[in-house]
This record gives C-alpha cells, sequence and structure tokens, in this order.
C-alpha cells in the first residue's frame, strides 16, 4: 500500500495517514493480517517524524483497526472497530454537513445526493 | 534539565544598540527534531553561535547537553555536529577534510563520511575552494553527520540545495537522526520541509522565541474562523492571535479552542461561515506578521 502525506494541508499528518490506512481497508486494497511497514520504514519513505508515523499506528490501534506485535511489525486486525456507535457518528457528521453544504450548493436534491452515498457504499461492498 | 538538549532562558546577544538575540526562552527536549523558524536577520544564526560557545551571551543562561557553552564549548563540540558558518580550510579536498577531522571525534565514522558522500552526491577530491554553495553545505553536513554526534545544530542546512538532494537529506535526517532518538534541532525558513520532519517548533522573531510547541498541536489547534454578523461582539480572548474584519465578514485566528469560540460568537447572534485549519506557513504569518509578543507556550506544550 502506497501511503502518500501533504504536510501543507494544515491536517495533522498522523490523521492523513489514519484515514488513508482506513480508506485502503474499505476499499479491499488492505486485507486482514496485511502487514503494514514499520514505523521507521514508513518515517523514512515519506520523510516525516517517525513520532507522527507511530501516533498514526496507536491511534488506529486503539480503534482495533491494526493490532502491533511487539517486535514483529503492525498488522490489519480482525476486529471491527470497537467504538460507539455514537462515536462513530460524531466522527462522520462534519463530512455529512460538507457533503449536504455543497450538493445543496450544485442544487441536487436529497434524493440525488443518498442515492451518489448508496452507489459510493454499494462499490464498496462488491470489491 | 538531564531530559533536554538545549535550554535557554532569557538569552541575550547585543552587537551595540542591536539586540540580535533578546531574552530568548527556549526548550529543546533530547531525541527531538526541533525546527528553529524565522526570517532572516531574526536571530537564528546568532543563536546558534551562542549555544556552540563560538560567541559570548551578553546576558542570560543556557545549557547544551547539560553544559554551559561558556566555559564547556570544546566538550560540546565534540559531541555536536555543527553546521554554522559554511567555511572551511580552502585549499583542502573533502576527502582531505575527513582525514583532518576524523581524530577530533571519539565516535567518527569513515563509512557514514562515505555514505554520505554518496547519498549528497559530492566529489571528495574537490578542493573546497572549488566548491559551488550548494556542495560547500554539502560537505559541511557530510563532516558534522559523519562524527556520530548526539546533537546536531544545523544552520540552514538546505540553502543552496536542489530538489533531489534536499529529499535525499531529508531521508538522512528520519532514518540516521530521528530514527535514532538523536537530537536536531534546525534552523530555516524553508517552512515545508521543516514541516515534514519536525516535531517541535519554535518561531524567532527580533530575537525573541514567539511560539513553541508541538507542530502537530499547532495544526489541530490553529484555526480560522469566518464569521458573519451585523454587531459582532468586540471578542475578548487570549487564544485569539488575530481578527480582520471586511465587507460584513470578520476571520478570527484563534490558537485553541476553536469550537468553543465559534460557539460563543453563534450564542451572541453571529454567523459562523466556517472554521479551518491552518497550515505551517500561515501559522508562522500570523505569529511573525501580527508581531503580537508573548504568545504563552502552555497550551501548546
Amino acid at each position: 500500500m502506497i501511503i502518500r502525506v501533504q504536510p501543507g494541508l494544515g491536517v495533522p499528518i498522523y490523521l492523513q495517514i489514519e484515514s488513508q490506512v482506513k480508506h485502503a481497508i474499505a476499499a479491499g486494497a488492505l486485507k486482514l493480517d496485511d502487514a503494514l511497514p514499520s514505523v521507521r520504514k514508513l518515517a523514512a519513505e515519506l520523510r516525516i517524524n517517525p513520532n507522527t508515523v507511530a501516533r498514526a499506528y496507536q491511534n488506529l490501534e486503539r480503534d482495533g483497526i491494526l493490532r502491533t506485535v511487539p517486535g514483529g511489525g503492525c498488522y490489519v486486525s480482525s476486529q471491527s472497530p470497537g467504538l460507539m456507535k455514537s462515536e462513530k457518528l460524531r466522527r462522520l457528521r462534519p463530512m455529512a454537513t460538507q457533503l449536504a453544504v455543497e450538493a445543496r450548493q450544485l442544487r441536487l436534491a436529497r434524493a440525488e445526493l443518498l442515492q451518489l452515498l448508496e452507489n459510493s457504499y454499494d462499490d464498496l461492498e462488491s470489491r | 534539565m538531564n531530559d533536554l538538549a538545549i535550554e535557554t532562558h532569557a538569552l541575550h546577544k547585543h552587537y551595540g544598540d542591536i539586540r540580535a538575540v533578546d531574552g530568548l526562552d527556549m526548550n529543546v527536549a533530547r531525541g527531538a527534531v526541533y525546527g528553529f523558524l524565522g526570517r532572516n536577520g531574526a536571530g537564528k544564526t546568532t543563536t546558534i553561535r551562542l549555544l556552540a560557545g563560538l560567541a559570548s551571551a551578553s546576558g542570560g543562561e543556557m545549557r547544551v547537553l547539560g553544559l554551559d557553552p561558556r566555559v564547556d564549548s570544546p566538550a560540546i563540540l565534540e559531541r555536536t555536529g555543527l553546521v554554522v558558518d559554511k567555511m572551511l580550510l580552502p585549499s583542502m579536498t573533502g576527502n582531505d577534510l575527513v582525514r583532518f577531522n576524523r581524530g577530533f571525534f571519539p565516535r567518527w565514522s569513515d563509512a557514514l563520511a562515505a555514505k554520505y558522500a554518496e547519498v549528497l552526491e559530492l566529489d571528495m577530491t574537490r578542493k573546497f575552494k572549488k566548491l559551488s554553495t550548494g556542495n560547500r553545505t554539502k560537505l559541511c553536513l557530510l563532516l558534522a553527520m559523519a562524527q556520530g554526534a548526539e546533537l546536531m545544530m544545523l544552520d540552514e542546512p538546505t540553502a543552496g540545495m536542489d530538489p533531489v538532494v534536499t529529499d535525499q537529506l531529508l531521508r538522512v535526517m528520519v532514518e540516521d537522526f530521528a530514527n535514532e532518538g538523536r537530537t536536531l534541532f534546525l534552523s530555516s525558513h524553508h517552512l515545508s520541509e521543516v514541516e515534514r520532519v519536525a516535531e517541535w517548533v519554535g518561531i524567532i522573531d527580533h530575537g525573541k522565541l514567539l511560539l513553541e510547541g508541538r507542530l502537530e498541536d499547532m495544526r489541530t489547534n490553529f484555526r480560522r474562523v469566518r464569521v458573519v454578523g451585523e454587531t459582532l461582539p468586540l471578542a475578548e480572548s487570549p487564544d485569539i492571535v488575530s481578527a480582520n474584519t471586511g465587507e460584513g465578514t470578520t476571520e478570527y485566528v484563534v490558537r485553541a479552542d476553536a469550537d468553543a469560540f465559534a460557539a460563543q460568537l453563534v450564542s451572541q447572534g453571529a454567523t459562523v461561515l466556517d472554521v479551518t485549519p491552518l497550515n505551517l506557513s500561515e501559522i508562522f504569518l500570523e505569529v511573525v506578521g501580527k508581531g503580537k509578543t508573548n504568545v504563552s507556550m502552555e497550551v501548546l506544550a
């Protein structure tokens, strides 16, 4: 899996790494028990601080998305994210708001936006 | 104090009437990659010269690796890779300088010197005076990095380098220094490079440190809040870095608790258009451009 970060975005780099790993798992590019590069290796490849990579991995592990084997690397975990539903919704709300704003700006009907979302969901499930 | 590689308190350096360093308070943790940012003439080079014991302070306190540069400069330099003036003996080649330098440093590595010559694409058979500005900097870096030092103090290390070599240098900094838990203190005004590798950032202007903190915390906490409202309250908050009004819209930059700040404005009848993050360059411009001093560090530390 190729991770790319854009330091100039203003979005913390560890969040960029987290969201790319989540996306890769959702899209099927990363599968259960696939190995991720080590903290040191990824840091060197991306020319970023190793603590930034470590923080992203720790957050992903806390969310049950990765598991770390001491001295043996980092793998995609079998556990589904063990978050409360309210927390899951809280994380998605800003993105939902953004989508709604853009859709209204483009004069897209509510049903058309929902259809678009359903299509995206179907695409992920069919992989 | 032992967990700090560099520590200064109320550090001063005056040249006549010019206060090059004017009450600098700075803390660099051991093992950190610390980006020391400032405009030309802000006091970056002078600070590094003071820390290395190459210039004498006019006042204040400092410790480097637990030692006082005023009395222990040789002991500090033995353990510190220093790139500051970028001037070496003009008629010596890179290979001559490797042979000349290795005797001074107990942890010197010829293997590292050879590796960095390859990584930095440096011709080691050319005399120093025949090298371009960028290649002179590279040779200085090579000699500093081959020392096996626990602390690196680099003044504008990428100045004059092309993008390919800069990228290679950043990789070396992460692989051989950050990954190994060594302290890397680098001054720069190339914010995009610092934004990648630095975990800590200090912003200096007119000889004072205006802001010091973890870069990821700054990215998380600094927010631009755009607000529309006829009668905006004259918001009083120590977290407001700047406020600009034009054409019915007011733009605040806050450095902490942006959500609470926005909620407060909404409760006072304003409409919040959006709350957006700032990158390091924008944070730098806000902090330095407004010239607001004494931005307290507690929030970010």
